[in-house]
């Protein structure tokens, strides 16, 4: 992996980073306003207990992302410092290779062969690593997404539950477009964190 | 491209300089590395930085199998003596390195397993290279807070790390020093600089003028050796230290 490559790789980690931040405050005001929407429905009894229902499969959907997210940051943290290692070896390796330019005779083979077995065993195994890294955090954000096709779900459901909400509706209505459009946000978040993670992958 | 050069032999007994890189480029501090074997047992001292670990290896291995060393000395914890670490545990990932044990958890940052490294207590320690039993020597504040010098009472050598150090001019580099006082004003604004603590430098210079030392080998710059071994301590133990401008 070159210096640039590596550049590249982190920066595509920071962008990562960026987007579960977003869904991760998102999250956070969908707990919140599930929470109200639950103390709501309350107060609107029984024409609204369909919707607090969904409130609270709301609040579980926000904890579950936020679950999601946090194992998300971990396997970014897992690739930049598998970034390193690897950086770090072909620094050795270009440093062996210039030794083996210069060297002469017996310490010139010796060089070849520890290049040739570097090759074989730690280069290939980082890079290895790197690309089951990068698999894992693929399917990670692909069952994410499948997370939030539920949240979304889950908002319509709502919507439609407001509806049956007697002197409430309105108020329950208000709530359930606000879960729309959370969701909506974290959507769009998603749907860059993946372009960002479908970017060539280089090792 | 460095050259080794054998400044002490006795049998299986010897002492190599690396020494003098004509293709390294400028930005980069010249340094002097140092191999003493006996009986096919190498210690490599202060290895240098991990740039110039080609010409070092290339100029060593022509002398030497760069297997057999088995053990590196560090004088203290900067990259130009040390960053080389990681390409030499390459060859042989047995290699102990000795070091103050103040470095000890920073010098891994470089590469190295917990069991890499010996730590020297703050008063030094003897060191084997085969038969040999060489001196660690406190050189602390000099200019490293965790600092030592490595002593070879049988070659009466002294290693001595950044102490007796010179920026030698293009064209003024050779290997030992031939006219004191001329080679000194390359080693005052070095010296006054880097060297912080007066009562460590005084400390330093009477334990060192109780040894028979016939060469005094520094990391940058030309060797000292007979007379001007004498010449460069009490140069030294007179020159006023810790001071920004000369």
């Amino acid at each position: 992996m070159t210096s640039a490559e590596a550049g590249r790789e982190l920066r595509r980690m920071v962008r990562i980073n960026e987007g579960i931040k977003s869904v991760v405050a998102a999250a956070f005001k969908i707990n919140l306003m599930a929470m109200n929407a639950i103390f709501l429905a309350k107060r609107a009894g029984q024409s609204a207990l369909g919707f607090g229902v969904l409130s609270n499969e709301l609040r579980s959907f926000a904890g579950d992302l936020q679950q999601q997210m946090a194992a998300l940051r971990e396997a970014t943290s897992a690739s930049v410092a598998a970034v390193t290692v690897l950086v770090k070896q072909s620094r050795v390796s270009r440093l062996l290779e210039r030794a083996g330019v210069e060297a002469q005779g017996e310490s010139k083979t010796l060089i070849q062969e520890l290049l040739q077995l570097r090759a074989e065993t730690r280069l290939a195994g980082s890079n290895q690593q790197m690309a089951t890294l990068n698999r894992g955090l693929s399917h990670m954000i692909a069952d994410t997404v499948q997370l939030v096709e539920l949240g979304s779900v889950l908002a319509r459901s709502a919507k439609i539950e407001a509806a049956y909400g007697g002197g409430f509706s309105v108020a329950l209505m208000q709530v359930s477009s606000d879960f729309e459009k959370m969701i909506g946000e974290i959507r769009q978040s998603l749907e860059s964190l993946s372009g960002t993670q479908e970017e060539d992958f280089v090792a | 491209m460095k050259t080794a050069r054998i400044i002490y032999e006795d049998g299986d007994h010897k002492w190599l300089a690396i020494v003098r890189d004509t293709s390294r480029p400028e930005f980069l501090i010249d340094t002097n590395e140092y191999l003493v074997t006996s009986d096919g047992d190498g210690m490599l001292l202060d290895p240098g930085g991990s740039e110039i670990f080609p010409a070092v290896f290339s100029a060593l291995s022509t002398s030497f199998d760069p297997r057999c060393i088995g053990k590196i000395f560090s004088s203290h914890q900067d990259p130009d003596v040390i960053s080389s670490l990681p390409m030499w545990l390459e060859f042989n990932p047995g290699i102990k390195c000795y070091l103050s044990w103040l470095w000890q958890g920073f010098v891994p940052h470089f590469a190295g397993e917990a069991d890499t490294f010996v730590p020297i207590p703050d008063n030094g320690m003897e060191i084997p290279v085969g038969s040999r039993r060489l001196r660690a020597i406190a050189a602390h504040y000099l200019h490293s807070s965790g600092n030592f010098h490595l002593y070879d009472a049988g070659a009466g050598i002294l290693f001595s790390g950044d102490v007796g150090a010179a920026l030698l001019p293009r064209g003024e580099d050779g290997l030992f020093v031939e006219d004191f006082d001329r080679h000194i004003r390359h080693a005052e604004g070095f010296h006054r600089r880097w060297m912080g603590s007066d009562k460590a430098k005084n400390d330093w210079c009477a334990r060192v003028s109780a040894l028979d030392i016939d060469m005094l080998c520094p990391q940058h710059g030309a060797i000292y050796r007979g007379a001007d071994v004498k010449r460069f301590i009490d140069w030294f133990s007179r020159l006023e230290i810790g001071v920004l401008k000369t």
